[in-house]
């Protein structure tokens, strides 16, 4: 009964499709991350009231169980298909040139995300998985954390990496799924490059302030 | 048109006695060559200077000469068919080159071409991709009536921009990942683009994906240096058409239920 959905998961398209489908929900989640850390500008009583109201949802653990399932199931898929692509070609060439299309980041996903991952491990200790991190204010939580400079350097690593990753993948997530129109792809491509500035920009934002206003005080 | 000249190259190609040996790069210097030549033409010459002097020739593939068989094909200084854009080795010219200029020589990679022999790549792979379901069924009776199933202009045209594919592998050998996905795509826009391929649409995508991934080519991650390399510029919508069509049959046709 369920041979079809084997197959699909076994299948290249298949891979790549679950990859790029998780990683467009993975996008939605930063965005909406992204907008809520940056109550933190408005001040620290109402980034502290957003995260109360956060933590007090009772959806909360059914939704950080699907936000984790995703995350499995996107390096799932990616270490598969990079096994898989790094068997494909066992000779390699002793001049490899580019016929002008591939990228820095579209070379580096797996690079990329591996950074990210590393980044990842390191937040959620410091914000989800700490003992500290539900003894104080969330606001003094990030001031404790940032002013740190390696823990500031790892996020910012993280952000520059997440922001070279998403330069590829938005867009090319969506010729994955089937979706290359004459219309829409180039503004699709755009897109993609942009948010994922702004999104490197704006994650890297909180660790380069602490780290700087701390240092400033020092 | 500059007149004819002569020049003097470096080449470095790859050798490589038979599928189970070990191959290695052969320098060779090669004098007199036309900026007239054509790449083939070249190599032809300098097999002629190997069998005079009772050495074995380099082996490559080709046919036409005229860019539309698919046989040839090399890696030229790192680019599949050579630094020109939507052209085959063959169709290649000297002058494109310089007096001096050093030139590599090598086979397609990928796991699913093995080489035979120095140049000549085992591309069998495309063959059984293409039995997998890069067809119609249709009945080879009487000759059919033209123009009985009326196709839209501009579905002509897109479906012969994926019809271009001459099946020469240079998409899987300027793939980064060594992925088969242009060529099976072409084939499946192809087909699903005119009315006669929607038939077997679901079976056709299904079968076709599954041989190519057997085959052990790679997977697609989007470099798009595929649609680059390639001789006929097959568009790379090809592969999101594929793409879209995997999905369609799996999840809304009832095919390999």
């Amino acid at each position: 009964m369920l041979r079809w959905i084997y197959r699909f998961l076994n299948s290249s398209i298949g891979r790549k499709a679950l990859m790029a489908s998780t990683g467009l929900l993975l996008i939605g989640f930063l965005i909406a991350h992204l907008a809520g850390n940056l109550s933190l500008y408005k001040g620290e009583g109402v980034f502290d009231e957003y995260a109360h109201f956060l933590g007090g949802l009772e959806i909360l653990p059914l939704a950080e169980f699907l936000l984790a399932l995703l995350f499995v199931a996107h390096i799932t898929m990616a270490i598969l298909t990079t096994l898989e692509n790094r068997g494909a070609r066992p000779v390699k060439y002793a001049v490899a040139a580019s016929h002008g299309k591939k990228t820095v980041s579209s070379t580096t996903m797996f690079i990329s995300g591996l950074v990210v991952l590393i980044f990842l491990g390191k937040h959620l200790w410091d914000f989800r998985l700490h003992k500290e991190a539900f003894e104080k204010a969330p606001a003094e939580v990030v001031q404790t954390a940032l002013s740190n400079p390696l823990t500031a350097m790892v996020y910012i690593l993280g952000a520059i990496a997440l922001g070279f990753h998403l330069f590829h993948a938005f867009a090319s997530a969506f010729q994955t799924l089937g979706v290359n129109h004459p219309k829409y792809t180039p503004a699709l491509t755009w897109l993609g490059r942009v948010l994922a500035v702004i999104l490197a920009l704006g994650f890297a934002s909180f660790p380069l302030i602490f780290w700087l206003s701390q240092g400033g005080a020092h | 048109m500059s007149a004819e000249k002569t020049m003097k190259l470096n080449l470095k190609i790859w050798r490589q006695k038979n599928a189970d040996s070990n191959g290695s790069i052969e320098d060779f210097q090669l004098d007199g060559v036309s900026t007239d030549m054509s790449f083939l033409e070249m190599l032809d010459v300098l097999n002629e200077q190997l069998i005079s002097a009772g050495r074995e020739p380099i082996a490559f593939d080709h046919d036409c000469r005229e860019g539309v068989c698919g046989c040839c094909g090399a890696v030229v200084n790192g680019q599949v068919h050579g630094p020109d854009e939507e052209t085959t080795l063959c169709q290649l010219h000297m002058r494109r080159f310089h007096d001096g200029d050093t030139i590599q020589i090598e086979p397609w990679r990928s796991r699913a071409f093995p080489v035979i022999k120095d140049l000549i790549v085992d591309r069998t792979a495309f063959e059984r991709i293409q039995q997998a379901g890069g067809f119609v069924s249709v009945s080879t009776g009487s000759a059919p009536d033209a123009n009985t199933i009326s196709i839209p202009t501009r579905d002509a045209e897109k479906a012969f921009d994926f019809a271009e594919c001459i099946g020469c592998g240079g998409c899987v050998a300027a793939c980064p990942n060594g992925a088969a996905m242009l060529f099976t795509a072409a084939k499946v826009a192809q087909l699903v683009t005119l009315p006669q391929g929607k038939l077997e649409r679901s079976s056709r995508v299904l079968t076709m994906v599954e041989r190519m991934d057997a085959e052990g080519f790679g997977d697609c991650t989007n470099h798009y240096e595929c649609s680059a390399a390639c001789p006929k510029g097959v568009p790379i919508e090809a592969i999101a058409v594929m793409n879209r069509e995997y999905l369609r049959a799996t999840f809304l046709s009832p095919e390999g239920a």
